[in-house]
């Protein structure tokens, strides 16, 4: 591994916490991992290790952090209270800003419904079911208007603007 | 024959091992002890450890006095201590202390027993009819007690209690209950004391399964247990006769896992400290279970870092990977029950990168010590605040000694503690207080005059038998002793039998003393019931009546029938227990007829002190023995005092400041007039033993010998910085060990601002099998860690921008040096460990080192150009250590440290009674380590110094030089080191103060030249010869 | 008492049945259940929380501040959006300065944050509002001879101090008692703490692996306990549990994985005599075993 390259600030750019700096690679964080199942495993003392040593090209180019099924444990276990969880998502960020292929696509979808997914248009279901109609954001524009013109003014949204254009 | 003599007394406000220690130290010089435990108990954790490291045995009797050990009555230190000036009160709270040093009030609150236990014979009929069933905490609830029992199983006697919180009250007990003693109404009872100092040795909390959430991922199954209660599990007085089984279905355990770090080493749990004890403790159970329990037992343990800091561990730590204990680098989140019982974990292997997960029959945890619980009420107690951190205030550089004036502190309550630690600041704590309490100039003059004993030469023996008939329970007594007094009058040996009431109440000693007083005889036996007890008194009756100590016997008439001398009468069996008692009794007189008188050897003790080698251990001895009066030669091999640390170390990372308080002390010691100072002086021979030392000294400066006279030594020769031709030390301007940065960068002649790399290497050399040619420290230096953090953190402040890399095997950042190590992470130290078979290479670039690494997390190799290359080469020994051990016989280990008595019971003496160590002549430690083994060497110099003579014990070995051969195999025997060769006279010579009379000489000695006085083989053959003659005592034979 | 609720997104529009359970369920036990115009999403993990603090929290200021509005606690049934709801709140809470930015982006939509609505969890709720013995009292139809095995939502335990209501997140237990007192009989088994695995990207991006490793579950209760069902009080342990079961047996060739899944607030509703066509109708693996025999 060639070190030249690592930036020793990459942690302040991801993950600025003392927190981070606590780990001493107990492996805590590894045992009860359900994405550390996973193939690739997700290794989160491994992820932590990266952001410590500065490996950039390493680390954007690692997609584990997105197996993570937010379950939390690791910040339950972790006995340095690193807030593992904290720094997967700080990854994700990170990447997300660094390279826009790792932007997910759901924030469009929130962007442009409120949601991930269509809400409250499954109305025959739901009346079969007794179900009243749900006052959702999708159903009121001005709303969804001020929802959208609020997110324009977040990094994510507005560097990525062209993403969230009207087709 | 008036003798000054120091006195006073002292609480000991615990009966653990440091407590029991401290009281020990105390009672021997002859200060009163008050020693009380919170529990019904005494002998705190190591009361349930049979096992300890390094010897995997129980060593416990090695802490008891070794010249004054006919003071004490000698017996399983596990069982129960006795001395004539130890009051041992169990069950009692300390309620208040008032008042100041040398002036305390004390409230005692002793709680109630509900059980006389003066009178309590211990046989546990109560127990057999109580129907209540509890869970034993002694076992760990592996096990169920009765509401009545007994709090330790193998204690002597048997201290029963009620458990008032579980008792019905239904009055089973007291109807069945021989001796009456119970009574339920009993009340807890308050007494005030006057005490001129305290001692607190309330030891540690452990930390509880039960209690904490993080144990809860572990507390699945009652095979999941924690390290103590493994500790009773393989105790052959434990759950399953020492067998491993499991608690939850008695089955054979095979394989076992060992969980560190349980309730430590936690910043989320608040608990960012190590607690010291718990690796060496996984350890020897680990081995233990492997040596119990056969080989195909599989341990292993799951560790972060495996702490083994201390003196020997190391090597222990060897011993347990050659015999197969695995070690698996991995945290692990919890277990996992599976249907078939056995409990399964998930771990990342790091070797294979690959998780495993592996069954297991037994999951043991290591639970460690948690400090902080009991000092805020100890504070309170005291009227004073805890520091910063939650703990007693002590002094800077004495752990022992808080900043309130008269109270002393010692073992866990300390901090986080190991047995040795225990042990040595026990004893300083009591030289502490002896110190205060001579500075209070409280001192009697002992004025009783004892009666030279009766002469004995060319007189018939005749045998005074005097028993106890124990107020009414002759009545009820199975042996019939007006038979037994008839039999014994037949005796021609025996001038007469006095049946006498409750000897153990004054009146009865007065009328035995009254007795004797006009008696014709020259030898005699007492018998009694639970006689250790007031062993001390019925020795000193004896004494006032004129009987010779050597000739004098006293027997534990409970104990001589099997079934129980007062046992209830039956209709049955009267005859036989008569007679069995008559047996005993016989054989005894028939051995104490032969008996020779002997004699004590009084020794004049020169009240001078010899201290060799003035770092601070040294001076802080000397200093210590000189305040109390004892005069001091203090040598030093070089023109400078202070040693390495009071010449070199400006500034530690726990804020002390060696060199300046090494300046105070070296005034100290030139002002004392007690203290004269030699230097340019090495030691060159020595001869004598306790008391009578003559040591030569060479003077280098000015070509002379000197001759001192000196009646004990300490060695205090301190170590140096280890040398190293690793990673191209000497090659390069940029390689520098920690001491050569440390300099640099307190002279400033070492800039580190533009530095963009820097890396430590720890264990240079260090913790690796000596082989051959190769000269490496197979040890631990104990330091270096802490002192790589401290200089990392240095640089961190000089060059906030510089990458520093500390590449460790195990980070030994142990006790509350743990938040150092976590410091050292937040201010952006990398830490990297490697192993032996992965170690750091370097290659110089331009004189500058390239370090090639191997990640460990991200397994790949790292090649990082560094400015500076570090190096932690750990602490030698001196090199005059073998010199310095040849001149005083003592032993040197393959390191070059000195060997002690004991490594855990004995850390500061050597086996030659006069002799003792202090700092890095033992092992590499801290400073404040050191300052505490200089004080608890001082207190044990003292011990015998502050006497102007001291007896041996009346029974030792000897030897018959005309039939001796000279062989030395006594010697090679000798577990105490108490006899030795003497090449000039060519003869065995046997240090009567070290003789402990343990017999091992005896069976050594091919030709009888070996021989305990007293213990003849002629007497051993009369005994034996007595039990065998089938004496019928008139009675017809059944 | 009155809660807002938040539904999500996967309740309302693929498990509407749950909904349905829900809003039929707590208000027979009190708890009356407002709704509020203009929620989005809470935000999902995976979303704006992988983004950037910005649109995480200023979505879940957005969401938060219309409960506030009202003057209400929020209560979610999805696990994700509770835990995400939880943390974001956490961080308004803890952070003067997010609050500040959250509230500088509120401002332009004319909304306002204090950070006083509380996030609660329909089982906490469940557990301490109501209690155990009031389900059992006020339930019309019991569970009685029927074993069930409780799959606890990981959001609900970890981190405990932020989304945490059990005594011991390690040994947890309020899904059982309130199991318990529909009469049901809960078997424990070695992998009942073990996550789902449904949520996230781990069950997308290696499939294979997440498939076998929430198998090891579905055997562990197979072959260690006498489960009639399974009870879930997440919509993500909910849908996986039950869709996985289906995939697994095509997978082997075998029909081993039956095991009905339900919500708590199902089973709850079930007791209480709803028609089980409206509460419990959407499912992979048939219910018919449980909900004929009440």
């Amino acid at each position: 591994m060639d070190f030249s390259e690592s930036d020793k600030n990459l942690w302040k750019a991801i993950y600025n916490t003392k927190d981070l700096l606590h780990c001493f690679n107990c492996s805590t964080c590894l045992s009860g991992c359900p994405a550390s199942h996973g193939n690739p495993p997700l290794l989160v003392r491994n992820l932590a290790r990266m952001v410590v040593y500065g490996l950039e090209d390493d680390l954007l180019d690692d997609d584990t952090a997105w197996a993570c099924v937010s379950c939390s444990r690791c910040e339950e276990m972790c006995p340095m209270d690193v807030k593992p969880f904290e720094m997967i998502l700080s990854i994700r960020k990170w990447q997300s800003a660094n390279d826009e292929t790792r932007v997910p696509p759901s924030i469009v979808e929130i962007y442009k419904r409120g949601y991930t997914q269509s809400v409250g248009t499954n109305t025959e279901l739901r009346e079969s079911l007794g179900l009243p109609e749900l006052p959702t954001i999708t159903k009121m524009p001005e709303m969804l208007k001020l929802y959208q013109e609020m997110l324009m003014k977040t990094p994510v949204v507005s560097e990525n603007d062209y993403m969230f254009s009207e087709e | 024959m008036a003798e000054k003599k120091p006195t006073g007394t002292i609480l000991v406000a615990g009966a653990g091992v440091s407590g029991i220690k401290a009281a020990i130290e105390l009672a021997e010089i002859g200060y009163k002890v008050l020693l009380t435990d919170a529990s019904p108990q005494i002998g705190g954790i190591l009361a349930k450890l049979d096992n300890q490291f390094p010897t995997d045995h129980c060593g416990m009797c090695r802490m008891l006095p070794m010249v004054g050990r006919e003071y004490a009555s000698q017996y399983c230190m596990r069982k129960g201590l006795y001395h004539e000036n130890i009051e041992i009160l169990p069950f009692t709270q300390v309620k208040s202390v008032e008042g100041d040093a040398g002036n305390f009030t004390i409230e005692l609150l002793q709680k109630a027993r509900y059980i006389d236990t003066d009178k309590c014979n211990g046989l546990g009929e109560c127990i057999s009819v109580c129907p209540v069933e509890v869970a034993d905490e002694f076992n760990h609830s592996l096990t169920q007690r009765k509401a009545v029992y007994k709090p330790v199983p193998h204690s002597t006697p048997q201290m029963l209690l009620v458990d008032m919180d579980a008792c019905t009250r239904c009055g089973a007990c007291v109807d069945v209950c021989p001796t009456n003693v119970i009574n339920l109404d009993a009340q807890d009872e308050s007494s005030t004391r006057k005490v001129h100092a305290v001692i607190l040795a309330s030891g540690v909390k452990l930390y509880n399964l039960r209690e904490f959430e993080d144990a809860k991922s572990w507390a699945v199954s009652k095979d999941v247990v924690s390290s103590l209660a493994f500790e009773r599990i393989i105790s052959g007085t434990g759950t399953f006769d020492g067998s491993i089984k499991r608690p939850s279905d008695g089955k054979t355990a095979k394989r076992l896992a060992w969980i560190q770090c349980m309730g430590s080493r936690n910043k989320r749990q608040n608990r960012d400290y190590c607690s010291s004890i718990c690796c060496m403790f996984a350890l020897k159970e680990a081995v233990l279970a492997k040596e119990k329990g056969g080989d195909d037992v599989e341990t292993t343990i799951f560790y972060m870092d495996m702490r083994t800091f201390g003196k020997d561990f190391y090597r222990y730590y060897e011993r347990a990977v050659e015999i197969g204990v695995k070690f698996v680098r991995c945290r692990v989140q919890g277990v996992m029950l599976k249907p078939d019982t056995t409990l399964s974990m998930r771990y990342f292997d790091s070797q294979t990168e690959a998780f495993i997960e592996a069954d297991y029959d037994m999951v043991v945890l290591a639970t460690g010590q948690i400090p902080y619980e009991t000092h805020k009420g100890l504070a309170d107690l005291l009227h004073i605040k805890v520091n910063g951190q939650g703990l007693l205030p002590t002094q800077t550089y004495d752990k022992v000694k808080l900043t309130k004036p008269g109270v002393f502190v010692c073992g866990s309550l300390m901090g986080l503690t190991d047995l040795s630690e225990a042990m040595s600041s026990g004893i300083a704590a009591a030289g502490q207080a002896s110190r205060l309490l001579s500075d209070l100039d409280v001192t009697i003059i002992e004025e009783e005059e004892i009666p030279e004993p009766r002469s004995q030469d060319r007189q018939t023996p005749l045998v005074s038998v005097v028993l106890c008939k124990c107020s009414d329970k002759v009545e009820k007594s199975s042996v019939d002793f007006a038979a037994l007094e008839g039999g014994l009058k037949k005796l021609n040996s025996v001038g007469e039998v006095n049946i006498i009431d409750m000897v153990c109440s004054d009146e009865g000693k007065e009328t035995v003393l009254e007795l004797l007083k006009k008696s014709d005889c020259n030898r005699l036996i007492i018998g009694a019931c639970h006689p250790f007890i007031y062993r001390n008194a019925l020795k000193n009756l004896a004494k006032k009546a004129g009987f010779a100590a050597s000739l004098f016997e006293i027997i534990d008439l409970s104990s001589i029938v099997h079934k129980g001398f007062f046992e209830p009468k039956k209709d049955e069996g009267v005859k036989d227990q008569t007679r069995e008692a008559y047996n005993e009794l016989f054989a005894i007189i028939e051995n104490l007829k032969l008996k020779p008188a002997l004699h004590v050897q009084t020794l004049p003790i020169n009240q001078t002190a010899l201290v060799v080698g003035a770092g601070i251990a040294g001076m802080h001895a000397s200093f210590s023995l000189a305040q109390r009066g004892v005069d001091v030669h203090l040598i030093e091999r070089s023109d400078k005092l202070g040693g390495y640390a009071g010449r070199h170390v400006n500034h530690t990372i726990d804020d002390l400041e060696p060199v300046s308080m090494a300046k105070d002390l070296m005034i100290k010691i030139l002002e004392h007039k007690n203290i004269t100072l030699h230097k340019n002086c090495e030691v060159t021979a020595t001869q004598g033993s306790l008391g009578a030392f003559e040591t030569k000294i060479k003077d280098n400066e000015n070509q002379e010998n000197i001759y001192l006279q000196h009646g004990a030594a300490i060695i205090a020769t301190g170590g140096v910085e280890g040398k190293t031709a690793e990673y191209e030390y000497g090659n390069s301007d940029f390689v520098l060990t920690q001491a050569q940065l440390k300099t640099g960068l307190d002279t400033g002649q070492i800039d580190v601002s533009e530095a963009e790399n820097i890396v430590m290497i720890q264990c240079v050399g260090s913790r690796e099998k000596q082989d051959g040619e190769k000269q490496s420290r197979e040890y631990c230096s104990r330091i270096c860690c802490i002192g790589a953090i401290a200089n990392a953190l240095t640089l961190r402040q000089k060059n906030p921008e510089a990458r520093i890399f500390i590449l460790y095997r195990d980070m030994m950042t142990y006790g509350f040096a743990e938040q150092y190590y976590t410091q050292a992470r937040e201010e952006g130290i990398i830490f990297v460990s490697y192993t032996l078979d992965t170690k750091p290479r370097v290659e110089l670039s331009e004189g500058k080192p390239v370090l090639t690494f191997l990640e460990p997390v991200l397994n790949s190799e790292i090649e990082i150009p560094a400015d500076f290359l570090i190096l932690s080469t750990g602490v030698d020994a001196e090199t005059s250590n073998r010199d310095i051990g040849n001149a005083f016989s003592l032993p040197v280990n393959e390191d070059g440290f000195f060997v002690e008595a004991d490594s855990k019971w004995r850390p500061v003496e050597f086996m030659k009674v006069g002799l003792y160590v202090a700092g890095t002549a033992h092992s590499p430690m801290t400073l404040k380590d050191a300052i505490l083994q200089a004080e608890a060497a001082a207190q044990k110099t003292y011990a015998y110094l502050s006497g102007r003579k001291i007896h041996t014990a009346h029974a030792i070995s000897r030897v018959h030089d005309a039939i001796c051969v000279r062989c030395q195999r006594c010697v090679d025997i000798c577990p105490y080191g108490a006899r030795s060769h003497d090449e000039v006279l060519d003869r065995i010579i046997v240090d009567g103060p070290t003789c402990q009379a343990c017999g091992m000489c005896g069976v050594a000695c091919q030709n009888n030249a070996a021989e305990i006085m007293g213990f003849s083989d002629k007497q051993i053959m009369a005994v034996i010869d007595a039990k065998m003659s089938k004496n019928t005592m008139g009675f017809a034979a059944q | 008492m009155e809660l807002c609720l938040f539904l999500g997104c996967n309740t309302p529009a693929i498990r509407p049945d749950v909904e349905r359970a829900i809003r039929a369920s707590m208000p027979e036990l009190g708890v009356d259940l407002v709704d509020v115009e203009g929620y989005v999403c809470c935000p999902a993990f995976g979303a704006f929380p992988s983004t950037d603090d910005d649109s995480y929290l200023a979505s879940s200021g957005w969401n938060l501040s219309i409960a506030e509005a009202k003057g209400l606690d929020i209560m979610v049934q999805c696990g994700s959006c509770y835990s995400s709801l939880r943390m974001g709140r956490d961080h308004l809470s803890h952070d003067e300065a997010k609050l500040a930015r959250v509230n500088e982006l509120l401002e332009l939509t004319g909304r306002k944050l204090e950070c006083k609505t509380k996030v609660r969890h329909v089982s906490e709720i469940l557990y301490n509002e109501v209690g155990a013995e009031k389900i059992s009292q006020t339930i019309k139809k019991k569970l009685t001879g029927l074993h069930g095995v409780v799959q606890y939502p990981c959001h609900t335990l970890f981190p405990s101090e932020i989304v945490g209501f059990e005594e011991s997140p390690r040994q947890p237990k309020a899904l059982r008692i309130l199991t318990e007192a529909l009469g049901a009989t809960v078997d424990t088994y070695s992998r009942e703490l073990q996550c789902c695995g449904g949520a996230g990207g781990f069950s997308k991006s290696t499939p294979k692996e997440a498939t076998a490793f929430v198998k090891s579950k579905l055997d562990a209760i197979i072959e260690e306990t006498q489960a009639d069902f399974i009870v879930v009080s997440c919509i993500t342990c909910l849908m996986y549990l039950d869709n996985i079961q289906k995939k697994l047996n095509e997978a082997e060739g075998t029909d081993k994985y039956h095991i009905p899944v339900f919500d708590y607030n199902q089973l709850l509703a079930l007791c209480m005599g709803f028609d089980p066509k409206q509460v419990a109708s959407i499912c992979t693996v048939p219910r018919n075993s449980v909900i004929d025999r009440l």
